[in-house]
């Protein structure tokens, strides 16, 4: 009776919060409306591809394909088939949703077979050329408007209906770390061989992983589409993979909870730099010299100094205070020359940041934010307790 | 975090079910935005540039507040498209510096807020959003089409006139009322290429270079393809390539053993600059022709002699002797060492951003729905790129398009040859 | 519901199929090299350089500058060119993609050697981004630019100079001849038609009726004498080597011939082997693995900037902006995959096969998926010969 109740009230929970972000969003302006769409959409992405990625331990870098795969799905089926519908758009996103998903799913059926055969990095680059090669076909169909892309109809944005769907994402990618179902997964990343002789059925799990991971993806692809009322082939090109799959690798792979997060700081930065105004570039170049010193000195200590956390945190302190003082100084000085006195838009730094963050973090933090670990209120409760509780089940 | 005990897949499910069931009950009050966007895009039969009415705007208007009136601006300032977007934000802002050295208007500085897009449609549309979550009163922008149509869906649920830069997607301006743009539209431009070629070369057997990756140039292909081959010429082949191909000479050995008498390439001078130097290099004698995007004087050094003596259609002309393209010039030479732009954007986001702070100035309120009026009232805004009328056009302004040939530096890049008026190309 | 076969039906041309394999060939050379830095990276250090297309961008730009400060700049560029700009250009953008290589290697990738290969990854698609992005505000404010194609002394206007023209097989010499009596049509057409432009006050775009009628029946006998000498060279089959690319061929055949030796039959060679052969092993003999990777970094770049100054200098006009290494960088990847990734013939193997069936596409009339075939030999090479055409396939199972 618990198990039951406690799954009720966890999915009830789920709808709820979707209802109340979007009780929450409604008064907020479009802006925000549309960040927190995309947000959730790449949540959804990053935990999708996590799945296959981080979980099962395939390399897939071609995830946009699939996000493709589902928008050009929905779009195409407005165009065809919604001028005769005549239920509520939102039951219409619904479907397309289900319909995404589904074309998405088969595409990723059938990816997933040649990596039956294929591993690690020959892996990779098949799904990186099917991803190319999705993008391409689709740039050379009339009746998918080639590169001047489709119309999308209706166009519809529903925000509870994404961030259910990232939560649905979630949970599931959940669950199958802490269940019995997942475990078939677990053991395909760990060790393949040793994994088929206890009796797992690699080659299907293989595939599940695709399947769910890309279904998941070509959902998101669907919704897409009806919030942004016209897409094109440029959306879906290479660089959207490769950010999907930073961020899964830059939260730590196998970690939904990095992916969660990691989705949500990779989206937000370059985002918050739009309000960046000029920028001097002898304070750009100040910020560059002085970072890449900061980072070998944290290096450093990471790899040198094993001391407890505290006085490490300490150092860490004093590294980002030398830091900020060697910038200010430095770009006084640079001011100075005059080749270094021109500015910069800050909109132009944004991607130039986004990249920089990213070696960075790799940086000091190769093995992603959250590793393997998960989020969990013990670590928040640990001060206060005596000795750390070990979770129950199977850890990631 | 959520059911650490439930199996996953019944969670999906339900939780899917309820959704549906939810969706069904609230889904009629809760439609939401749907806002009108253009039809299917690729119609490869030109029609008029807003044939019928266009859906009007019903969102609140956003009205003035503070000592000064926000014009937003989105343009590719990062990007595959940034010499364009770098263009049309510099002449935006030549054109607001002056209305604010006179005093901006009704006593209010004009503040221009930009936005970058990066060069993709996602990115104009958070660009677009932020801009009027700024609470801008008209946004100015973009230079491509794909890019606009995503500003125009976003102001348009906020009633906030777009004033397009060189978006000359055909349908474009259907989207709604809100929606104007500065230059023509490729229903024109093509047709009147085509009836260059046709009337004045004597061209008939033209073959095609289209850029795949270029929505402008698939467009602009398509429009000179209906009208070339309905005045009795012949296309005689079509070769495709996509942006930053660096050897064309696949495409060309395929379009030399069809024997053309001439080459429409309608995509961008970047590549029609090596395309036209390896066409001559490979022994094809046929005469160049384009579009507007052959707009650089770059284009005499990634062409070289080879791309002198081919015709494009163009905007306006540097070279012309009315005075508001000499002022402009001077202007622009001021604020960057004595150099021209580069790009015909560069006067174009200048007329875009003069033509809504025209509008701005001409509005009976300082409110966005007055200046949509305001703008769809214009007759005869002198701009840089030629006189601007959108009275009664739907937002694509009547212009007329000129055709020059590309000469040597010395000469002046580009040399008017002919003039076609809205009403001669229909 | 697919137009994937459009031209199907319209039947294949024989007679440009010569031309399109030789141009197939020339850019596979441009592909081996930058596949070349690629298969290196990849055999020493088991990791994919997703920067080497940056590398490349660097190199073009190294060369464009270098062109410019020898004279050869935009609007006044010298007239004649010369061997001396040429060599210097060439191994300057070498020199520079060698230290940008090294410098990459010992910021980006050295700290990450121990961490998960797909760490390192993601850090190459960082410095991918970074430079790409980055250049936009530091490389000549991110406008397209081009090499003045004069800087070549190959270059020539007219095509019958700056080509070798090679004839496989003749035109057909009776409708040759045919033309030929044409071309008299065609002058008379032409006088007729200029004394009339005279008449009418020489303006050509403003011609009375009587003068477009003239013009008109010039332009039709133009056509009519290609058209004629178009059928005379039906059967022919005639090939067109620009001057310049086979001087980049050339260039291609000796730098792998220097390669090979590099690599075959000297003690860094055989070092960078046994790095490639067994990482830990080979530091256990006392290879300073750091100097070899370093140095396979400055060799793969340096072959890098060699493609990226050939590309840019000898494809007239070719455009140069931070985004020029990307598709050429995806290419040489895939090339580099197809050979069989970490073997050095594989690559240029793969690179000329990379060429060929672009241009084999483009012939068969799909040119819309020129980019597409490289993926789509790609996923079928790796179905069936997993290791690539060169490469031994490793089944990784135990």
């Amino acid at each position: 009776m618990k198990f039951l109740a406690t799954r009720v009230l966890s999915i009830l929970a789920a709808i709820g919060f979707s209802f109340l972000v979007q009780k929450l969003a409604e008064g907020q302006d479009s802006f925000t409306q549309q960040l927190l769409v995309l947000a959730s959409l790449y949540v959804t992405l990053s935990v999708s591809l996590n799945l296959i990625n981080g979980i099962t331990g395939q390399f897939s870098i071609g995830h946009a394909a699939f996000y493709q795969v589902g928008a050009y799905a929905a779009a195409y089926c407005g165009t065809a088939f919604y001028p005769n519908w005549h239920g509520s758009p939102v039951v219409w996103l619904l479907l397309m949703l289900v319909v995404g998903g589904i074309v998405a799913a088969i595409a990723g059926f059938i990816v997933g077979l040649p990596s039956l055969r294929l591993k690690g990095d020959y892996l990779a680059v098949v799904t990186m050329g099917f991803g190319e090669i999705v993008r391409i076909v689709v740039q050379n169909q009339k009746v998918l408007g080639e590169s001047g892309g489709l119309s999308v109809h209706p166009h519809l944005q529903q925000i509870w209906v994404v961030v259910l769907l990232a939560i649905l994402c979630i949970a599931l990618c959940r669950n199958l770390q802490i269940t019995a179902h997942g475990l078939p997964f677990l053991a395909v990343r760990e060790d393949e061989v040793a994994s088929a002789a206890m009796g797992v059925n690699v080659t299907k799990t293989k595939v599940i992983a695709f399947v769910l991971g890309s279904g998941f993806a070509g959902a998101a692809g669907a919704a897409y589409a009806l919030q942004l009322g016209a897409i094109n082939p440029d959306l879906f090109r290479m660089d959207q993979s490769f950010i999907i799959l930073t961020m899964v690798v830059l939260g730590g792979t196998g970690s939904v909870t990095g992916s969660v997060l990691a989705a949500l700081l990779l989206f937000y930065i370059p985002e918050k730099m739009r309000d960046l105004s000029d920028v001097r570039l002898s304070v750009l170049v100040s910020i560059l010299i002085s970072v890449g010193f900061a980072v070998a000195a944290v290096r450093y200590v990471i790899n040198n100094v094993h001391k407890p956390i505290k006085v490490r945190a300490a150092y860490y302190a004093g590294i980002t205070a030398v830091t900020a003082v060697v910038i200010t100084i430095l770009g006084k000085i640079l001011q100075l020359v005059p080749a270094f006195q021109t500015s910069v838009e800050g909109g132009k730094l944004r991607l130039v940041v986004f990249a920089g963050v990213l070696i960075v973090l790799m940086l000091i933090r190769p093995e992603g934010i959250f590793a393997h670990h998960e989020f969990s209120w013990d670590w928040l409760l640990s001060p206060l307790k005596k000795k750390r509780t070990k979770l129950p089940g199977v850890s990631a | 975090m959520l059911s650490r005990n439930g199996g996953f897949s019944r969670l999906a499910l339900s939780a899917l079910a309820i959704g549906l069931l939810m969706g069904c009950s609230s889904g009629g009050d809760k439609a939401a935005t749907g806002s009108p966007s253009g039809t299917t895009t690729t119609s490869s039969d030109p029609k008029p540039a807003g044939g019928g009415t266009r859906p009007q705007p019903t969102a609140p208007v956003v009205t003035a507040s503070g000592d000064s009136i926000k014009v937003g601006i989105v343009a590719s300032l990062s990007g595959d498209n940034k010499p364009w977007g770098d263009d049309s934000y510099e002449g935006a802002k030549l054109a607001v510096k002056e209305i604010n050295d006179k005093g901006g208007i009704q006593g209010k500085k004009i503040e221009l807020i930009v936005q970058d897009d990066a060069s993709t449609a996602q990115g104009a549309k958070t660009a677009a959003d932020k801009l009027l979550s700024q609470g801008v009163l008209t946004i100015i922008g973009e230079v491509s089409s794909s890019c606009t149509i995503q500003i125009a869906n976003s102001a348009f649920e906020k009633n906030v006139p777009v004033v397009a830069i060189g978006a000359t997607k055909t349908d474009l301006t259907d989207i709604g009322a809100n929606v104007f743009r500065v230059c023509y539209s490729d229903a024109f431009q093509g047709p009147v290429m085509a009836k260059f070629a046709y009337e004045e070369l004597g061209l008939r057997n033209v073959a095609l270079m289209t850029d795949n990756k270029q929505a402008y140039s698939q467009g602009l292909s398509a429009s000179f393809k209906t009208s070339f081959e309905s005045l009795g010429g012949k296309i005689v082949d079509e070769q495709k390539y996509d942006t930053g191909q660096t050897q064309f000479g696949g495409q060309l050995t395929e379009l030399k053993s069809k024997n053309p008498d001439g080459i429409f390439m309608s995509g961008y001078f970047t590549e029609v600059g090596p395309i036209a130097q390896q066409a001559r290099a490979a022994g094809i004698n046929a005469k160049f022709l384009g579009g507007d995007g052959w707009d650089s004087e770059k284009l005499l050094d990634s062409g070289g002699t080879a791309i002198v003596g081919g015709f494009f259609c163009n905007h306006y002309n540097n070279k012309e002797s009315r005075p508001i393209v000499k002022e402009f010039l001077t202007k622009w030479g001021k604020a960057h060492n004595g150099q021209a732009p580069t790009t015909t954007m560069g006067a174009l986001g200048y007329d875009a951003a003069a033509l809504a702070l025209d509008a701005i100035s001409r509005a009976a309120k300082l409110d966005s729905g007055a200046i949509i009026k305001a703008l769809d009232s214009t007759t005869n805004f002198h701009g840089v790129s030629g006189d601007i009328t959108l009275q009664g056009q739907n937002g694509t302004p009547l212009k007329q398009a000129l055709v020059v040939e590309v000469r040597p530096r010395s000469e002046g890049f580009q040399v008017f040859r002919k003039a076609y008026s809205p009403d001669q190309v229909k | 519901m697919l137009d994937l076969a459009p031209h199907l039906l319209a039947g294949l041309e024989i007679s440009t199929l010569p031309q399109q394999l030789v141009t197939g060939l020339l850019i596979g050379t441009i592909y081996a090299l930058v596949a070349l830095g690629y298969t290196m990276v990849y055999g020493v250090l088991k990791l994919i350089n997703f920067a080497h297309g940056e590398v490349f961008m660097l190199g073009a730009y190294a060369a464009l500058l270098i062109s410019w400060s020898l004279g050869y700049t935009p609007g006044n560029s010298l007239e004649h060119g010369s061997w001396m700009a040429l060599i210097l250009m060439l191994i300057g953008a070498m020199i520079v993609c060698a230290l940008i290589g090294m410098i990459i290697e010992r910021l980006a990738y050295r700290p990450m050697r121990n961490q998960a290969r797909i760490a390192s990854l993601i850090t190459a698609i960082g410095v991918s981004l970074f430079l790409q992005y980055g250049g936009q505000i530091f490389l000549l404010n991110g406008t397209p630019q081009n090499i003045d194609p004069k800087v070549s002394p190959f270059y020539s206007s007219d095509p019958t100079v700056g080509n070798i023209q090679l004839t496989i097989k003749g035109p057909n010499k009776e409708l040759l001849a045919k033309a030929d009596q044409m071309s008299s049509l065609v002058d008379k057409a032409k006088t007729d038609y200029e004394a009339e432009l005279k008449l009418e006050g020489g303006d050509e775009f403003n011609l009375q009726p009587k003068g477009k009628e003239l013009r008109d029946l010039y332009r039709k006998e133009q056509r009519d004498l290609e058209s004629a000498k178009n059928d005379a060279n039906k059967g022919a089959i005639l090939v067109n080597l620009p001057k310049g690319q086979v001087f980049m061929l050339g260039s291609v055949l000796i730098i792998m011939v220097g390669l090979t030796w590099l690599v075959m039959f000297t003690r860094q060679g055989r070092a960078m082997r046994a790095v490639s052969l067994d990482f830990d092993s080979a530091s256990l003999m006392g290879i300073n693995v750091n100097a070899v990777v370093t140095f396979t970094f400055a060799l793969g770049s340096s072959l890098a900037g060699a493609g990226a100054m050939m590309a840019a200098t000898f494809q007239s006009g070719t455009k140069i902006d931070t985004f020029f290494g990307v598709l050429p960088g995806v290419k040489a990847f895939v090339a580099a995959v197809l050979g069989g990734i970490g073997n050095i013939p594989g690559a240029v193997l793969g690179g000329i096969l990379m060429g060929l069936a672009e241009n084999l596409v483009v012939w068969a009339g799909y040119g819309g998926y020129k980019d597409a075939i490289a993926f789509v030999i790609l996923i079928a090479i790796l179905l069936f010969k997993p290791g690539g055409l060169l490469g031994s396939a490793k089944v990784e199972k135990v």
